[in-house]
């Protein structure tokens, strides 16, 4: 996937559940509707937790990658 | 999820860690938390309670382990700020089980700031249990 324009970056590097979840509810409030927020992960139950939270949310999953054990996701505010 | 109701009665550290890490992740996400604390959980509602809790049964030697790997996940590694935070959330809502407070010596006056204070189980059970959207027990 090509990376989206990114407006801010959360590191949660090393984190685990239940952070990168709180974190991530608390940065993409501090973003205006539009924006896009990369979320950096290592913790793997994000894999499920942000594409659930997208859905509950209606926040925009608009790509995630992996590599080495890092996940990225790009969420774009609703 | 509007509203969760959690009952916690385990005070062992690492029993303990499960609901209110799930408390946290539940508020982040805007839903309404109450908690009631029963049993011998009920003395982590106070100061010196909290700051005693200690993994405990088999698992008791890996008590300072246990901590470092909390710390390490991001968590605050005590109980005492974890419900600090908690509270911070404004979504959070604690409350003492009359009858563990009165077993195990909780009062109004040792009571933490944090918590909403002393209620019947009768209460919580029909006004917070019942009427939430979900309900666990630890």
């Amino acid at each position: 996937m090509n990376r989206p324009n990114v407006n801010e970056t959360l590191d949660t590097t090393g984190k685990c559940c239940p952070m990168p979840m709180v974190e991530t509810n608390r940065a993409i409030k501090a973003l205006l509707p539009g924006q896009v927020l990369e979320i950096v992960a290592t913790d793997p139950g994000t894999r499920t937790d942000i594409p659930s939270w997208c859905s509950r949310t209606g926040n925009r999953l608009l790509g995630m990658t992996e590599d080495s054990g890092v996940l990225r996701y790009y969420v774009q505010r609703v | 999820m509007k509203r969760l109701a959690i009952v916690v009665r385990e005070d062992a550290y690492d029993k303990i860690l499960t609901p209110l890490a799930f408390a946290y992740l539940s508020a982040a996400e805007g839903t309404e938390v109450d908690m009631l604390f029963v049993n011998w959980a009920v003395r982590a509602l106070t100061e010196d309670g909290a700051r005693a809790l200690r993994v405990e049964g088999a698992h008791a030697d890996a008590d300072h382990w246990v901590r470092e790997r909390v710390a390490a996940a991001g968590l605050p590694n005590d109980v005492r700020t974890l419900l600090a935070a908690l509270h911070e959330t404004g979504k959070v809502h604690c409350y003492a089980c009359s009858l563990a407070a009165n077993i195990f010596g909780v009062d109004d006056g040792n009571i933490l700031p944090e918590a909403e204070g002393i209620v019947g189980a009768a209460w919580f059970l029909n006004e917070k249990a019942a009427t939430a959207d979900h309900c666990q027990y630890f």
